[in-house]
C-alpha cells in the first residue's frame, strides 16, 4: 500500500518523467506533498525512496536545505512576517509583538492552542509594501501594529468559533 | 589515457622552481609530486575536488585574488607561490573558520596525533584564537553502521566521507543535512552504512569526527610504530601500514598506504587481520611428545624448544619413507618460504605428496569489483609458481585438504594458514580430521589450531607482521612484506625460511 | 552614444494599460514581432547585437550579457537556458514587477535567448514564495505554447523551444547562478565550483546560460530597436535603463525604470517623493543587502550606474535602493543583515558557513549587552578575511556591508555597548 494518495501518486509520476533527469522532480514533489498534507513526514522520505526510487539522503538533504519545507505539522495558519532591513524599518517588530500578543491572548482566553503560528523570513521582494507577511500562501502588505488585528483576528476568530 | 596523452606536459614555475607536469593536473597534484606542503582538508586525491575547505589558497602572479590550489589547472608559464605573507594570512584564517567551533576535546579524541586539525596548528596557526563565543553544538557520538563513531561537533564539514560514499562505494548513505553553520553529515534516520569499506572514512576524516569502534579509546597513537607491509588478507594484496606497540607485542590497526594495486583504500575485512598476530592468540612454543623420562606431566605432549621440535620432526620423518609423507601448505606463506620450504622438502628428501591447504568452500574467482576477492589467500601465484619450479604441478586453485586425506600418506606435515578469517569452510573440522589421520606435525601461529592435544608435535610460526618476503598477487603483481618487520613474540617462533635453514643443520 | 538620460518605458512599457498579462495585450501592443524578427537572422548575429547594445547583466554583477552568451560553445547539442527569477536580494522587488506587468515580454526575450545560443530548454526559476507571479507566468507560457511561440517549429521556422517553470523552496542563494542550477538539478542550492563555467559545463554539465529576469525581458526590446538605440540610453559604460526599487520611509516607494546613469537624488526627492514626513535621511544601501552603506555626503550627486556607486565604495547590485532614516538603529540593521547571511549561507565554504555565524553571534551579543567595544573592530576583521575567499560571493555579500557599517558607523555601535554596560 502506498503511503500516498492515489491523486497523489499520479502527480509524482507526473514530475519523475517532467524534468530531464529524476533527481529534479525533489523539489517540485515536496512542494505538492506539502500542499496536499500540510508538511512533509518523515513516512513520505521513505515512501518517496521505496515506491519511486529516490533515494532518502538526497530528499532529506533537499528538505533540510530549503527554509519553505516544513518537516514539522504546523499550525493550519501560519504567518511569515518579513524581519529583513525594509520591513524592520517600516514597523515589522511592533506588528509582530502584536502578532505574538493576540496568539498568546487566544491561547489563554481559548485554553487551546492556536491555530496561527508565527515566524519571521528573509525578505518577501515586495518592498514598496512594506512591512509584508504571508499568511499560508496569500500575501499582506503594508502590515502595521495598526491593521494587523484585522487581519490575523479573521484567522484566530475562524478557531473559536 | 593514451601514451599521446600521457606525454603531453607543461611547465610552470612553482615557489620559484620550474616544474613539468602532465596537462591537465592541478597545482595541488604539482605541489604534492614535488614535495610541497600546500594545507588542505577537503582535497583527497582519490576523491572529486570539492574546494569548500579554502585552506590551499596560493598567489597566482598577476592574479588579483588567492586561488585555491585544487581546482587550479597548472597553466604553461603560470607563476604560483605557496608562501607569500598574503597567503599565510589565508591560510591562519582558513584554519581560525575551522576551529571556532570545533571543540577541541583532543584530550578526549582518538584523533590527536594525527589530526590535520592539530598539525596545521602548528604548522601555519599558533595564533590566539579570536573566537569568545559559545560554539555551536552537535549530535555527537553517533553510531551509524560499520566500524563508525562519528562526532558531527568535530565535523568541519570537508564532505571526503560523503564523497567517498558517493565515488567509492556508490552507496550515497551519508548526506549533508541542513545548511549553514547548522548542516550536519549523518546517514537518514537508521539507514546505516553497511559496506566492506567503512574504516576508510575514519581515514579520510581529517578530524576526529569518524573514529574507529574497532580502535577508539584503545590506544594514543604517538606510542605507536608502524611498518609498510601488506595485507595477507586475500589474493589482491593491499598495500598497507600496520601499528603496532612494539614492546607489548601487541598490534592495534592496519591502514592502507597508497599504491597502484590499492588505490587509497582497503577492506574492513582486512583492517581487523592485526588480532591474530596479539600474543593471547599465538602458538608461543613448540610441542613434541611425551617421552618416558618427562614423568611429571599428564599431558601427552610437553612444551619444548623449537630446535628440539624439528629435531624431533627429522628423525620422525626419517621413519617414513618419502612416499609416506604428505606435505599440506597454505597459500599464504612468502615466496622466499616456499622456495626453502619446497627445496628441502620436495628436492632433498623427495616428498611428491604436496597439497594446497585452503579453504575448500572458497569462490576463488570472486571480487567485489573494489579490492576484496574471494581467495582469501595473499599469494596464491606465489605458490604455484614455487610448486611448478620443483616440477609439481602448480595446482592451488581449490583445496587440497581432501585429496591430501585420501592420498595414503601415513605422516602429515601440515603448514596452516595465520588467517581463516574469511575462510567459507570450517577449518575447524579440517583440522579435527587431521589430528585423527594419523601423525601429523602441525605448523602453525594460532594456539587455536594447536589447541587439541592429539596434536603432539607442534612448531610455532610468525605472523606476517614479523616477516620479511614478497607476494604475487591476483594480478601478478609483486608485493613486499616489511623489510625491516616488528620484532617477533618470541625467539621461538620462526618463519619457514629460519625453520628449514634450523632443519638442515647438522 | 550613452547620453540619454531621459526616461524611456522599455520594461514597464505595460505600466497603465488594462489586462497587460494578457496574450492579447502584448500582441496589441506588437508582442512577439521581435522574436519573429529574430528568427529570420542568425545566431551569432544575435549575440552581436546584444553585444553591442552594452546591457550587462541586471541581477546584481552587471557582467555584459552578449559576452555571456558568446561564451556558450558553437557546437551542436543539448544547451539551457535559464531564467533567474529568484529575487532574493532584500529591497529588490523588480523582477516581481516585470511578472506582474508583462510576463510574455519575458518569454520572448528568453525564445530570442534560447535561439541566440542554441538552447532547446529554458527554465524559469522562481522563489516560491511568489505564489500569484509564478502561477502568472504559468499562464503565460500556457498561451505561448498555444499561440505558437514555444514549441516545435516556432514562426515555421526549424527552431523549436520547450519551456518550463520551477520553484524555488526558501533559499538565497538559489540567486547565485550555479546555486540555482544546483536547485534545478533537485539538490541543494550550493554554488558550484568554477571553473568550469555554466556556459560550457551548467545544469547536468551542459552548457548553460543564466540570465536575470530584467535583463532576458530587455531583449525584445533590443532586438526591435537595434543595439544603437539602446546604448544611446544612459551612460557610456552602463547602457539602458534599468528598473529601480526604492524603499523604506519615502513618500512613494515602488519600481521605477530608470536610464543608468539617473541622478539619485532626482529618483529619491523626485520620483519617490522625498521623505515621510518627520524621516530624516541617515544613509542608503543603493544596490541591495549586500551593497555597502553610503552615507548622505557620499549620495550628494551620485548617479545610479556601476562605475559612480563603485567609485564610492559600494554597488548597483541589483538596483535596490533602500533608504535609511534617522529613527533607524545601525546596530538592530546590522543584525539584521548578520542574521540575514547567516540564516542564507549555504554551509559549503569554511569561511562563510563560519564567519556569518560568528558575525551574527558578536551582533546578539552587541543588541544583548554583553559585548566590549573591541568586539566592533573584531566584526571588520572577521568581514575582511571572509572577502574573496569563497566559491561564490555570498561571504563577500556578508562581509561588505559589515566592513562599510563598522567604519561608518562604528561610533555608533560602540556608543550603544557603552550605554547598555553603563545601564
Amino acid at each position: 500500500m502506498s503511503v500516498f494518495s492515489e491523486s497523489i501518486v499520479t502527480k509524482i509520476n507526473g514530475y519523475l518523467g517532467r524534468y530531464e533527469t529524476k533527481r529534479s522532480s525533489i523539489l517540485p514533489i515536496l512542494h505538492e506533498l506539502q500542499d496536499e498534507y500540510g508538511w512533509i513526514k518523515p513516512e513520505h522520505l521513505k515512501g518517496l525512496s521505496e515506491e519511486f526510487g529516490l533515494p532518502e539522503v538526497q530528499v532529506n538533504e533537499v528538505a533540510t536545505f530549503y527554509s519553505m519545507y516544513r518537516l514539522e505539522e504546523p499550525k493550519k495558519y501560519r504567518v511569515l512576517f518579513c524581519d529583513n532591513i525594509v520591513c524592520h524599518m517600516m514597523g515589522a517588530d511592533s506588528a509582530m509583538a502584536k502578532i505574538r500578543h493576540m496568539i498568546e491572548d487566544f491561547e489563554k482566553k481559548t485554553g487551546k492552542p492556536s491555530p496561527v503560528s508565527l515566524q519571521g523570513v528573509p525578505c518577501l521582494g515586495v518592498c514598496d509594501g512594506a512591512p509584508a507577511m504571508l499568511v499560508n500562501k496569500d500575501r499582506f502588505l503594508k502590515v502595521t501594529e495598526h491593521n494587523v488585528q484585522e487581519i490575523v483576528s479573521r484567522y484566530l476568530d475562524e478557531a473559536s468559533a | 589515457m593514451t601514451q599521446q596523452q600521457a606525454t603531453e606536459t607543461l611547465t610552470f614555475s612553482l615557489n620559484n622552481n620550474e616544474v613539468t607536469v602532465p596537462k591537465g593536473w592541478t597545482v595541488m597534484q604539482a605541489a604534492a609530486r614535488e614535495g610541497i606542503k600546500i594545507p588542505h582538508f577537503c582535497w583527497h586525491p582519490g576523491l572529486s575536488i570539492a574546494g569548500v575547505c579554502r585552506f590551499c589558497m596560493v598567489k597566482v602572479e598577476g592574479r588579483p585574488k588567492l586561488e585555491i590550489a585544487c581546482n587550479l589547472i597548472a597553466t604553461p608559464g603560470m607563476q604560483v607561490t605557496t608562501e607569500t605573507e598574503e597567503v599565510k594570512a589565508a591560510h591562519k584564517w582558513a584554519l581560525e573558520f575551522h576551529l571556532i567551533n570545533h571543540p577541541l576535546d583532543c584530550p578526549i579524541c582518538d584523533q590527536a596525533g594525527e589530526c590535520s586539525l592539530q598539525d596545521y596548528y602548528m604548522s601555519v596557526g599558533k595564533y590566539k584564537s579570536e573566537m569568545t563565543l559559545k560554539k555551536v553544538l552537535k549530535p555527537k557520538a553517533l553510531d551509524v553502521g560499520g566500524d563508525l563513531v562519528l562526532d558531527t561537533e568535530r565535523c568541519i564539514l570537508c564532505s571526503r566521507c560523503v564523497r567517498f560514499e558517493k565515488e567509492v562505494t556508490k552507496t550515497g548513505a551519508l548526506g549533508i543535512f541542513d545548511r549553514g553553520d547548522r548542516a550536519i553529515i549523518s546517514i537518514y534516520d537508521d539507514k546505516k552504512i553497511s559496506h566492506n569499506y567503512t574504516t576508510n572514512l575514519v581515514d579520510i576524516c581529517p578530524v576526529g569526527a569518524f573514529t574507529s569502534k574497532d580502535f577508539r579509546f584503545r590506544k594514543r597513537v604517538w606510542f605507536l610504530k608502524d611498518i609498510d607491509t601488506t595485507c595477507p588478507g586475500c589474493s589482491t594484496g593491499c598495500q598497507v601500514k600496520l601499528y603496532s606497540k612494539p614492546e607489548e607485542r601487541r598490534y592495534y590497526r592496519i591502514k592502507p598506504r597508497f599504491s597502484e594495486t590499492n588505490g587509497h583504500w582497503m577492506c574492513d575485512e582486512g583492517r581487523h587481520l592485526y588480532a591474530h598476530m596479539n600474543p593471547e592468540k599465538r602458538q608461543r612454543t613448540a610441542f613434541t611428545p611425551k617421552q618416558d623420562n618427562e614423568r611429571g606431566s599428564k599431558e601427552q605432549r610437553v612444551r619444548a624448544d623449537i630446535r628440539d621440535a624439528l629435531a624431533f620432526l627429522k628423525l620422525k620423518m626419517a621413519k617414513y619413507a618419502p612416499s609416506d609423507i604428505a606435505l599440506l601448505v597454505s597459500s599464504q606463506l612468502t615466496n622466499e618460504e616456499y622456495k626453502k620450504t619446497f627445496a628441502y622438502f620436495v628436492t632433498f628428501l623427495g616428498v611428491k605428496k604436496v597439497f594446497a591447504w585452503r579453504d575448500s568452500a572458497e569462490n576463488i574467482e570472486a571480487f567485489d569489483g573494489l579490492l576484496n576477492r574471494g581467495d582469501k589467500n595473499p599469494n596464491t601465484k606465489g605458490h604455484a609458481a614455487s610448486l611448478e619450479a620443483v616440477g609439481l604441478p602448480p595446482v592451488v586453485s581449490k583445496s587440497g585438504f581432501a585429496d591430501a586425506m585420501a592420498s595414503g600418506a601415513k605422516f602429515f606435515i601440515a603448514i596452516a594458514p595465520e588467517n581463516t578469517q574469511g575462510f567459507v569452510s570450517s577449518f575447524d573440522d579440517q583440522l579435527k580430521q587431521l589430528s585423527a589421520a594419523g601423525d601429523v606435525a602441525l605448523f602453525t601461529s594460532q594456539a587455536e589450531h594447536a589447541k587439541n592435544p592429539a596434536f603432539d608435535l607442534v612448531v610455532p610460526l610468525k605472523c606476517f607482521g614479523e616477516k620479511s618476503g614478497t607476494f604475487l598477487n591476483a594480478q601478478n603483481m609483486e608485493s613486499k612484506l616489511a623489510e625491516k618487520p616488528f620484532f617477533p613474540l618470541n625467539d621461538q617462533v620462526k618463519d619457514l625460511v629460519e625453520i628449514t635453514a634450523l632443519l638442515q643443520e647438522n | 552614444m550613452g547620453n540619454t538620460t531621459d526616461k524611456v518605458k522599455i520594461l514597464t512599457a505595460f505600466e497603465g494599460i488594462a489586462n497587460s498579462r494578457a496574450l492579447a495585450t502584448y500582441q496589441n501592443h506588437g508582442g512577439y514581432e521581435a522574436l519573429k524578427k529574430a528568427l529570420t537572422m542568425a545566431p551569432g548575429d544575435l549575440i552581436e547585437i546584444v553585444k553591442n547594445s552594452g546591457i550587462r547583466g541586471r541581477g546584481g554583477a552587471g557582467f555584459p550579457a552578449g559576452l555571456k552568451w558568446s561564451f556558450v560553445p558553437k557546437a551542436e547539442g543539448q544547451k539551457f537556458l535559464v531564467c533567474n527569477n529568484d529575487e532574493g536580494e532584500p529591497g529588490t522587488f523588480k523582477d516581481r514587477y516585470i511578472c506582474e506587468l508583462s510576463p510574455h515580454m519575458l518569454i520572448e526575450g528568453m525564445a530570442i535567448a534560447a535561439y541566440a545560443i542554441g538552447a532547446q530548454k529554458a527554465y524559469i526559476y522562481t522563489r516560491c514564495e511568489f505564489y500569484e507571479e509564478i502561477a502568472w507566468l504559468e499562464t503565460a507560457i500556457k498561451e505561448a505554447y498555444s499561440a505558437g511561440f514555444l514549441g516545435k517549429n516556432i514562426f515555421g521556422t526549424a527552431f523549436s523551444l520547450e519551456m518550463d517553470h520551477y520553484s524555488g523552496s526558501g533559499a538565497y542563494i538559489c540567486g547565485e547562478e550555479t546555486g540555482l542550477l544546483s536547485s534545478l538539478e533537485g539538490k541543494k542550492g550550493q554554488p558550484k565550483l568554477k571553473p568550469p563555467f555554466p556556459a560550457v559545463s551548467g545544469y547536468l554539465g551542459k552548457p548553460t546560460v543564466v540570465n536575470n529576469t530584467e535583463t532576458l525581458a530587455s531583449v525584445p526590446w533590443i532586438i526591435n530597436n537595434g543595439a544603437d538605440a539602446y546604448r544611446a540610453i544612459g551612460t557610456e559604460k552602463a547602457a539602458g535603463t534599468k528598473l529601480f526599487c526604492i524603499s523604506g520611509p519615502v513618500q512613494r516607494p515602488g519600481v521605477y525604470e530608470l536610464p543608468l546613469g539617473y541622478s539619485f537624488e532626482k529618483l529619491l526627492y523626485e520620483d519617490a517623493g522625498g521623505m515621510l514626513p518627520g524621516h530624516t535621511l541617515k544613509a542608503c544601501i543603493p544596490g541591495g543587502a549586500s551593497a555597502p552603506v553610503l552615507l548622505p555626503d557620499e549620495l550628494k550627486g551620485l548617479t545610479l550606474d556601476y562605475e559612480s556607486i563603485a567609485a564610492k565604495g559600494s554597488m548597483l547590485g541589483s538596483g535596490a535602493v533602500m533608504i535609511i532614516d534617522t529613527n533607524t538603529s545601525m546596530v538592530r540593521l546590522m543584525e539584521i543583515i548578520a542574521n540575514f547571511f547567516h540564516h542564507e549561507s549555504c554551509g559549503q565554504c569554511t569561511p562563510c558557513r563560519e564567519g556569518t555565524g560568528w558575525i551574527a553571534n558578536i551582533m546578539h551579543e552587541i543588541v544583548s549587552g554583553h559585548a566590549k567595544e573591541e568586539d566592533v573592530d573584531r566584526l571588520a576583521v572577521i568581514a575582511k578575511n571572509m572577502g574573496g575567499k569563497t566559491i561564490c560571493a555570498l561571504s563577500d555579500a556578508a562581509a561588505m556591508p559589515t566592513m562599510a557599517i563598522v567604519q561608518k558607523f562604528g561610533d555608533e555601535l560602540k556608543a550603544y555597548i557603552r550605554k547598555g554596560k553603563a545601564s
